[in-house]
């Protein structure tokens, strides 16, 4: 007899519908999966056996073949234990539930003894089960606050095969999960506060330039002045995640099983600092069953890159991508998969491998070869995707007074990113278009100073054009609704050839 | 009018004969050994220069060299005649030198000389020997001197009174305004700036005479066909352009290596009046003109840094020894060489009021954002952009560190005439 069941499988960060057929023929006792099932599925056998078994069901002795279509996407994970389990049920006529397996979609793990268990990615799987018009999906317990923040799809949990199975039969029905609330925002007391760095002042305000308008962070000085503690109070500094924005980072968290399935969604932006010895793959994604990077987990937020110029080379240059086009492209045998990347790259580095080159402070012990062989790891590429550029040096012993705590510059960053998305509907760091966008609202009389300014310090046009989307982010945080002269001379202080 | 050997006085030598002395690498047996006592004037310059030429393409054979064949030969031809048997009695000479030697001679010295001439001319340049009345007459006390000088441009920029201002490669914002101060006003008194062409104090030094319209003279480490830092070939351009020289000792397509700098230091010094030290951290290069410039009698300067500053420390410890006399302005400088200031441009530029009280700041102390918080009271960003306006209208630079220096127009700004 033939049955079929709904599931669900995760291809990146995305869900995509599966179908599981179950055919119980006449033939050797022998249970086959096909439909490109990896290790990880093959292993279902084993688990659908001893969990039929010690669920008080039997697995029929006769030869059952089980299709996990389509058949040509490569498929991993546990999540089709339970549709394969049910399947069986339904094509050996344990279970008579037609008309609740077309309308349910089921994932989850199965334990040997019969329990439910979750599993990875389920927000994604939620969303493609709704997206392919199925009505409700079952899901282990556990799970169900992570699936119910879809909307449009009843969700239900179930802890065991039996509860399950009873629920599709209609003979003891479990009861909707509630729509999972976003949660409140909080800005986040765990992170270092800007009030707590010493000096720095350029630095201060080209980070807040940088977080208030998406534009990329070059930070270079000497060890110990504080570029790693003054990066990290970047994370207080970000605004909340938009509604849409907390569905989707979710989503790729969900995808990474990095999300606490109590609390689901994400409000705060994220913020990734990845050790330098990270490998091209756990930087940008990738591998056998593709998990997302920490390009894709920094999407939406930022993605700091301290002693950048320590990173391999090659997992450097794979940033490019993700910096031009906000998303990064696996390719793979069966096709390219593409995740979402759009983050903020915050980079600090030394000047040259002592790093005291240029400091007041102490000599540079490194000759000019080794120096410039340093600063070179930095490829043209990459260097040319790096906005803003602050050089620090040891912090002077001035007394300094109105430090502004990270609130504060919060509360700027967030009124600059409202009149920013107001305006473009979207940060102005991460306009695309070519030459200088009228949208900017940068008068002409600006836009020539702007030019001057380009030949009097050698600037490529799209450095020019570049510092104009930063003027625009300097005039958003100044409340101006106009981009005045001395916003794009600011914008100019953090040009390149002035840091190194 | 002898020279000593490693291999012991010969035979018809044995007349006077000094011990010989060793004073770092530079290698003295009295003056005999050097050009004293060699008859220049009695050679023919124009018959004697190809085996010049030759000779000195020698590996080895450097001024000291030279002139002990001068003392035994008594001419250039007559060495070159003796054949292999040539390099009998020099000292220290290396591995290759009788291989090079046979080579060259393979060739012909006429022929040798022909090459390097058609390479030279490529490159503008020309050959001077010290048998040519075109050798730099300041060169001429220089003992030993170089037997050939490559050079390209102006040979009039020789003439005239010449001060040496070098400084160490990795040159801090304060020795860099300082050099471009210094080589300013010498240059507009009438000086000719002569250093090493080297990034840092000697580019500055060279950058700013041109600038003020004035001569420099740049000695190079390298040959004339491949002048080193590739990054100052420009700046070699300009020089020349601007009625200044440059100066090689080694021949075309030479390769530099480590002793070229040293030698090149030597000739700086010969060249000026006066060697002033800009910038020089412990064991740096600008030491060692300075130490060339004392052997040779010529006047050392050094400007003082902050007791704190590394990259000062070897000026520091110059006037500490009384090595150098103190540079406390440029004025004084000019003062201790006897010379007065030649004449400035005032400069007039509208301010706005932030850019004013910027500039104002840094015209009484250089100073990063963060030093200039307190007294101009402006914040971070309106600094920023007050910095670059003054950076565009040439009037603050940062040299690429933290720090912001008001330039030479700024400082006539601030205290004209």
């Amino acid at each position: 007899m033939l049955a079929q069941a709904l599931s669900a499988s995760l291809l990146g960060v995305e869900g995509v519908p599966v179908r599981v057929e179950v055919d119980v023929a006449f033939g050797l006792p022998s249970l086959t999966i096909v439909g490109l099932a990896g290790s990880q599925v093959q292993e279902a056998r084993e688990r659908v056996r001893s969990a039929l078994r010690n669920s008080g069901f039997e697995l029929p002795a006769r030869r059952i073949t089980v299709n996990l279509s389509p058949a040509d996407l490569p498929k991993d994970g546990t999540g089709y234990d339970l549709a394969i389990a049910v399947g069986i049920l339904a094509a050996s006529g344990q279970l008579n539930a037609t008309k609740g397996l077309a309308a349910t979609a089921l994932v989850g793990e199965l334990a040997l003894d019969g329990a439910l268990r979750p599993i990875t990615g389920v927000m994604a799987m939620a969303a493609a089960a709704r997206d392919a018009g199925v009505a409700a999906l079952l899901v282990a317990s556990g799970d169900e606050i992570e699936a119910a923040t879809v909307r449009g799809l009843r969700v239900h949990a179930a802890r065991t095969l039996g509860d399950a199975v009873a629920h599709l039969a209609g003979v003891r029905r479990l009861p909707p999960s509630r729509p999972t609330p976003l949660p409140a925002w909080e800005p986040p007391a765990d992170v270092p506060d800007l009030g707590d760095v010493i000096g720095q002042p350029e630095a201060r305000r080209a980070l807040e330039i940088a977080i208030a308008g998406r534009h990329n962070l070059a930070f270079s000085g000497p060890p110990g002045v504080g570029k790693t503690l003054l990066l990290h109070c970047a994370e207080g500094l970000q605004p909340p995640l938009e509604d849409a924005e907390a569905i989707e980072v979710s989503r790729i968290y969900s995808a990474a099983g990095l999300l606490d399935r109590r609390a689901p969604l994400l409000r705060r932006r994220p913020f990734r600092a990845p050790h330098h010895t990270v490998s091209t793959q756990a930087l940008v994604g990738g591998g056998p069953r593709v998990r997302p990077g920490e390009a894709s987990l920094a999407h939406r937020g930022l993605l700091l890159l301290d002693e950048a110029l320590q990173f391999r080379s090659d997992a450097l240059d794979a940033l490019r991508q993700p910096l031009e086009a906000g998303t990064v492209t696996i390719a793979r045998v069966e096709g390219a998969l593409s995740l979402p990347a759009r983050f903020t790259l915050l980079a600090a580095f030394n000047p040259c491998p002592c790093g005291w080159l240029g400091s007041q402070a102490r000599a540079c012990r490194c000759d000019d070869a080794t120096a410039r062989r340093y600063a070179a790891r930095l490829s043209g590429p990459l260097r040319d995707r790096l906005d803003l550029w602050i050089r620090a040096d040891q912090p002077s012993m001035a007394e300094v007074d109105g430090i502004e705590p990270s609130a504060a510059v919060a509360r700027r960053i967030r009124m600059a990113w409202r009149r920013q998305h107001d305006r473009l509907g979207m940060a102005n760091g991460e306009l695309r278009t070519r030459g200088i966008d009228p949208r900017l609202a940068i008068p002409a009389s600006v836009v020539s100073l702007l030019e001057r300014r380009g030949v009097k310090f050698r600037l490529s046009p799209r450095r020019l054009h570049r510092a104009a989307r930063i003027a625009r982010t300097i005039a958003d945080l100044a409340e101006s609704e106009l981009v005045l002269a001395e916003h794009v001379d600011e914008a100019l202080f953090y040009r390149p050839e002035a840091a190194t | 009018m002898i020279g000593v050997g490693a291999s012991g006085p010969r035979g018809d030598e044995i007349s006077q004969l000094p011990p010989p002395r060793t004073v770092g690498q530079w290698e003295f047996a009295g003056r005999e050994s050097g050009w004293g006592g060699v008859r220049l004037a009695e050679l023919d310059a124009e018959a004697e220069r190809p085996y010049w030429i030759a000779i000195s393409l020698v590996p080895g054979i450097g001024p000291v060299g030279f002139a002990r064949l001068l003392h035994r030969f008594g001419s250039a031809r007559a060495a070159w005649a003796a054949g292999p048997a040539m390099l009998d009695g020099l000292l220290r000479l290396p591995e290759d030198a009788g291989n090079g030697l046979r080579r060259l001679r393979r060739t012909g010295a006429v022929a040798v000389a022909r090459r390097v001439h058609a390479t030279l001319r490529g490159v503008g340049g020309s050959v001077v020997t010290a048998l040519d009345v075109r050798y730099p007459s300041a060169l001429a006390n220089v003992d030993p001197r170089p037997p050939v000088l490559y050079v390209a441009g102006d040979q009039a920029a020789f003439e005239g009174p010449a001060v040496a201002v070098v400084g160490t490669r990795r040159a801090t914002g304060y020795g860099r305004s300082t050099a471009i101060e210094i080589a300013d006003e010498l240059a507009r008194a009438g000086v000719t700036v002569v250093s090493g062409l080297a990034i840092g104090i000697d580019g500055e030094a060279h950058a700013a005479a041109v600038a003020a319209g004035g001569r420099s003279v740049a000695v190079l480490p390298s040959p004339l066909d491949r002048v080193y830092p590739p990054r100052h070939r420009d700046l070699a351009a300009r020089l020349v352009a601007s009625g200044g020289a440059l100066v090689s000792e080694l021949a075309p397509r030479h390769a530099p290596g480590r002793p070229d700098f040293a030698r090149r230091n030597r000739i700086i010094a010969g060249l000026a009046a006066a060697v002033v030290v800009v910038e020089a951290p412990d064991r740096s290069g600008a030491l060692l003109t300075a130490a060339a410039a004392t052997e040779i009698g010529r006047e050392v300067f050094a400007v003082p840094g902050p007791i704190d500053a590394l990259a000062s420390r070897g000026c520091n410890r110059l006037i500490a020894d009384h090595l150098a006399v103190i540079v406390t302005s440029p004025a004084g400088l000019l003062n201790g060489i006897g010379l007065s200031r030649g004449e400035r441009p005032v400069s007039i530029t509208s301010l706005s009021e932030a850019e004013g009280l910027v500039l104002h700041a840094l015209l009484q102390r250089p100073a990063s954002i963060e030093e200039l918080l307190a007294p101009t009271r402006l914040r971070p960003g309106a600094l920023a952009s007050a910095l670059t306006l003054l950076e565009a209208r040439g009037l603050a630079t940062s040299y690429g560190g933290v720090t912001f220096h008001p330039t030479l127009v700024a400082r006539r700004m601030g205290r004209p005439g």
